[in-house]
């Protein structure tokens, strides 16, 4: 979902990287010291987790992760994405220099509103109740994060629904298996170290 | 029992790594060449995905556009080599804003075709085809009348670039192939290196800020 140098306009690019800045400020000055490792390791995971294709469906595909991350990192999650989207860019070649802003934004945002929708409820005493919203957030994070995507794609021309549904049809699979890991997780994480889903945003 | 569950995690995506390891980068890309008058293009995403009927625009050095078109079923994509000079900028936009672009050289482009299509097309001077002919076929001393040589220089132009062409195919496949960069393992655990480097700078500024 790394969208292209060259393709988008000057207007979407310079706010995409506004919002970005705005955001990863108030990222690293809500990020607690203690929350250090945590996030390095997420991004690195985010970092990693884009050179898995995911060889189902239509298009080239591949694992984001940005659901579970956000979860577990609330507002940091900007600063983390960013971070690993930049050496995405210089090692690998995936997105570029000017668009880091609006794909790091299309890919933090819709972290944050997962933290917001769910963080609340995976910490729930229900456990089915949990797996379940754990796996609405993984599947809803890579969702809005299509609908960002072809909403930064319009101003290039493209029709909105048209570039939508070419987007949500090639990643379903991808929404299904980040569902999937991310009830794996939170599984996981309620089990064994439940205070690691704690988060004051 | 924070550290070790830290290293459990470390683990775990080092692990995945390994299981990854003919990892793809995921963006486009183009891998030209040039063959007669022709400039043929083969497109697709780097994990060997076709991209198929995606946009093809073709710019001259002035910037302006030449031809626009859509790759086929195969991710392929040709064209006629235009009569003015200068280099060409191909620019592929695939699906879901992913974008490459690639520019051909001026030289590459009359490398290829320069010295054929001036034999062909302009008859060259008795003197100059024959003394082509005599040199090529000295050994035998035969005198060749001019038009038949020059009938014999096509005939025998053809053939050699079809013979090139088939020898050079396996050679232009190992080429593509060496251009398809994959990501070595190497640059992926580099990556985490420089992620964790990064974020131990910051703990070191927000530690000394307390």
């Amino acid at each position: 979902m790394h969208i292209s140098e060259g393709i988008l306009s000057a207007p979407v690019l310079v706010a995409g990287a506004s919002l970005t800045a705005t955001a990863v400020g108030y990222g690293l000055k809500k990020m607690a010291y203690k929350q250090m490792p945590k996030v390095a390791i997420l991004s690195s995971v985010f970092f990693v987790a884009s050179l898995i294709h995911v060889p189902i469906g239509p298009s080239s595909v591949h694992l984001i992760l940005n659901g579970i991350i956000g979860l577990l990192l609330g507002w940091a999650a900007f600063p983390a994405i960013l971070v690993a989207l930049a050496f995405q860019a210089i090692l690998f070649q995936f997105g570029g220099p000017t668009t880091l802003g609006v794909n790091t934004f299309t890919m933090a945002f819709p972290a944050i509103i997962c933290f917001y929708l769910f963080n609340r409820g995976i910490k729930g005493k229900n456990n089915f109740f949990a797996l379940t919203l754990a796996f609405i957030c993984g599947f809803l994070s890579v969702l809005l994060s299509g609908i960002m995507v072809a909403t930064a794609l319009v101003f290039t021309g493209e029709l909105f629904m048209q570039v939508a549904k070419l987007i949500l049809i090639a990643h379903l699979p991808v929404m299904i298996l980040e569902g999937v890991l991310t009830v794996f997780c939170v599984g996981f994480l309620r089990k064994v170290r439940p205070e690691i889903l704690d988060l004051d945003a | 029992m924070k550290g070790r569950l830290y290293l459990i995690l470390i683990f775990l995506f080092l692990i995945i790594i390994v299981i990854n390891i003919p990892i793809f980068a995921h963006k486009v890309n183009i891998f030209t060449y040039v063959e007669g008058n022709k400039v043929y293009t083969e497109n697709y995403f780097s994990d060997g995905t076709k991209c198929v009927s995606s946009k093809m625009e073709i710019f001259d050095n002035q910037g302006n556009k030449w031809l626009e078109g859509l790759t086929d079923q195969e991710g392929n994509f040709s064209f006629e080599i235009p009569q003015e000079e200068g280099d060409l900028k191909i620019v592929l936009t695939a699906s879901m804003g992913h974008r490459a672009e690639c520019i051909i050289r001026a030289d590459e482009l009359r490398n290829t075709t320069g010295l054929v299509q001036e034999n062909l097309k302009e008859p060259t001077s008795k003197e100059s085809t024959e003394s082509i002919l005599v040199y090529k076929m000295g050994e035998e001393n035969k005198v060749v009348s001019p038009e038949i040589s020059s009938q014999n220089l096509k005939e025998v132009q053809l053939l050699i670039e079809n013979i090139l062409d088939e020898k050079l195919t396996p050679v232009m496949r190992e080429i593509k192939k060496s251009q398809e960069d994959k990501i070595s393992p190497t640059e992926i655990i580099g990556g985490i290196g420089y992620i964790f480097g990064i974020f131990g700078i910051i703990a070191y500024f927000l530690n000394r800020k307390k």
